[in-house]
């Protein structure tokens, strides 16, 4: 970050071109525009409750209180099911989720971009072709597939329909073409088995394009309500998103309740944060990187 | 250690049965040092993938040993192979790249360290046993392929191109090194280049293939004195050979002379046997003449003709004269460095004739 900047010290300022500067400039700009919503975010969840319905509307919290988190701490304690409850069900299932949509996207890119077998362009064809359907359109035939198989009310189906993520075997498929075949030969040589071959030398590699599907799942199963609200019987098995997303919906356009969910898009957005600080070093790293050309 | 056998061996592609290599047939000996050299797109990479079983045998036999090997995986066949991109894993060190063959073997854990840090010795790469791949050098990246290839103690190894992404010197200085190798490991190496220099510095047999099929197998004197074809003549050498196109004639004597518009040269009598034999008097033929036996007039008298100098192009010792023969073509002398003439100045030239190959003109096949 700091080596980056340096290059846009003042040396750096006086070496580029018009269009450079005017590039950069507009480039800060926007992300100063792109990290409005993360400040507001900060920023709403501690504002008392004057401040929240006043108008025109702030921006920045101008005298700072707890008052929101108290009051999703008593909607919670008088809620039926205990928050840690559905804290835990989001947890377990994100994690679950980000580990076996990484190994599927991984197990299912790595045979479709390095073996040749009959039918893998329709294979990959109508991998892509999934990614052109709105999610609106496959909740029922979804809801079908999960009440036949009798896994409703439980975790598998949060996690079914999360796991096959085809932006990821994309990704991944586009990552793993990079890779040179005498690598993988290579190892072959060395006396790998194929399995060997995919976890100690194709993935390691691919940690680039892993790190960005990992995030990507996290975001998608963290988020999620919709396993929830169709999905599950039970209040108990219901995800933290979704009880965050009752905070308010039942209650349409009313005064109450709007502090604890201000609090709570608080509560669901850091996780996101983290993981995406954690893991964007790896993503930066690419093929040029990584001593392979 | 191993012998190679290899038996009519095909390989074609795609749908339209596209033949790259076409009846491959050779016995490798222990502990040879074989170069397949030839144009790219030739099938010597394909022919050497086979042999490691990267590739399909679309027909044909591959023994290593008394073994047959067409259906046994890679790492089954006893070889280790060094690839022209090095292949090193970027994720280990270079230690791990050279122990991966060994862990993956169960190897006890002393033994690994014991046989990494001996190959390290050899190849002088103990000093960045613990570095990444991408912290080396092109040089210093081929040693440790060379590494991961020998601490195993394979009986074969194939090597693809393994100097082509190397800067001149550090080649040259690669090549003795490898020649080394070959001598201390007492291995069967199979060597692939597009480059006869190394085929020539090397081997010590070379096969020559173009488009498939095997032009010429024999040592790398053999192919440069006696090539078996102009392909192979043209290949081998550099500068290349020359090429001259003319007749064959007969004198009053019953002499046989090689007549061009230009010039007319004398037949030696061995040579001319041989022409009598294939029946080419007053026949088309092309004459072949490396430039060392192209010099200035001085030695042979009798096969005396003029040429126009055009360029010349100095390499230390020697000096190489183009000189125009007519008919647009160019003739390259080697002379000695200290030789001078000016621009367009006619030069008497000579043929060393008891050294010139005469080729059938039509299918290029050598006949004397």
């Amino acid at each position: 970050m700091l080596r980056a900047l340096g290059r846009f010290g003042p040396a750096g300022w006086r070496r580029m071109d018009g269009f450079q500067k005017l590039l950069l400039l507009s480039l800060v700009l926007l992300s100063v525009f792109m990290l409005l919503p993360v400040v507001y975010i900060f920023n709403h969840a501690f504002k008392p409750y004057h401040e929240l319905f006043v108008y025109p509307p702030t921006f920045f919290v101008r005298e700072p209180s707890l008052q929101n988190v108290n009051e999703l701490a008593s909607v919670a304690s008088r809620s039926t099911v205990p928050m840690v409850r559905y804290l835990f069900n989001s947890v377990f299932v994100s994690a679950l989720a980000v580990a076996l949509v990484t190994g599927v996207s991984a197990l299912c890119a790595y045979p479709l971009s390095k073996h040749r077998f009959p039918g893998a362009g329709i294979v990959f064809a109508a991998i892509l072709l999934t990614l052109m359907f709105a999610p609106e359109v496959v909740q029922i035939p979804r809801y079908l597939v999960v009440s036949e198989l009798g896994i409703m009310n439980t975790y598998f189906a949060h996690l079914f329909p999360l796991m096959a993520m085809p932006i990821g075997v994309f990704l991944l498929k586009q990552f793993v073409d990079q890779i040179p075949d005498s690598l993988l030969e290579a190892a072959r040589i060395d006396g790998a088995s194929e399995f060997v071959v995919f976890a100690r030398i194709a993935l390691p590699v691919c940690m680039p394009a892993v790190a960005t599907v990992a995030i990507l799942a996290f975001q998608n199963a963290w988020g999620n309500v919709e396993t929830s609200a169709l999905f599950m019987l039970d209040d108990e098995m219901k995800s933290f998103a979704f009880f965050l997303s009752t905070l308010t919906n039942n209650l349409a356009n009313n005064v109450a309740m709007q502090g604890a969910a201000a609090v709570a898009s608080l509560i669901m957005f850091v996780p996101n944060l983290v993981v995406f600080v954690v893991l964007q070093s790896k993503v930066i790293a690419t093929m040029a990187h990584s001593g392979i050309k | 250690m191993a012998s190679i056998s290899i038996r009519h061996l095909y390989k074609r592609y795609g749908k339209d049965r596209q033949t790259v290599v076409n009846d491959f047939h050779l016995d490798i000996k222990d502990k040879e040092f074989l170069v397949f050299v030839g144009p790219s797109g030739c099938g010597k990479s394909t022919t050497l993938r086979m042999i490691a079983g990267l590739e399909e045998i679309t027909e044909g036999q591959v023994y290593i040993g008394d073994r047959l090997v067409n259906d046994l995986p890679p790492k089954d066949r006893d070889i280790a192979m060094v690839f022209q991109n090095y292949a090193l894993y970027p994720n280990m060190s270079v230690y791990e790249n050279i122990a991966f063959g060994l862990r993956l073997r169960k190897q006890p854990r002393h033994e690994i360290d014991l046989a990494v840090r001996r190959a390290a010795r050899v190849l002088e790469i103990e000093s960045y046993l613990n570095r990444k791949p991408k912290e080396l050098s092109g040089g210093q990246r081929q040693r440790v392929a060379l590494g991961r290839a020998i601490v195993r103690n394979p009986s074969v190894f194939l090597m693809d191109e393994p100097l082509s992404n190397l800067d001149a010197k550090l080649r040259v200085q690669m090549r003795m090194e490898l020649i080394k190798l070959h001598k201390t490991l007492g291995a069967t190496f199979i060597y692939v280049t597009h480059d006869q220099i190394e085929a020539m510095t090397m081997a010590d047999r070379i096969v020559v293939m173009k488009d498939g099929v095997i032009q010429q197998i024999d040592t790398p004197e053999a192919v440069y004195t006696s090539p078996s074809n102009t392909f192979v003549a043209s290949f081998i050498g550099s500068p290349g050979i020359n090429f001259i196109k003319g007749k064959i004639t007969e004198d009053a004597g019953g002499n046989l002379l090689f007549e061009t518009n230009r010039f007319s040269l004398p037949v030696p009598k061995e040579a001319a046997n041989v022409l009598r034999r294939h029946n080419k008097t007053n026949r088309q033929v092309t004459l072949g003449i490396r430039p060392e036996h192209v010099g200035p007039e001085g030695l042979y008298s009798d096969c005396v003709f003029t040429a126009v100098y055009k360029v010349s192009e100095l390499m230390g010792a020697d000096r190489f004269l183009h000189l125009d023969i007519g008919q647009d073509r160019l003739l390259v002398a080697r002379v000695d460095a200290y030789y001078r003439c000016e621009n367009n100045e006619s030069l008497r030239i000579v043929l060393d004739m008891s050294k010139a190959l005469f080729f059938d003109a039509d299918s290029g096949a050598r006949l004397t």
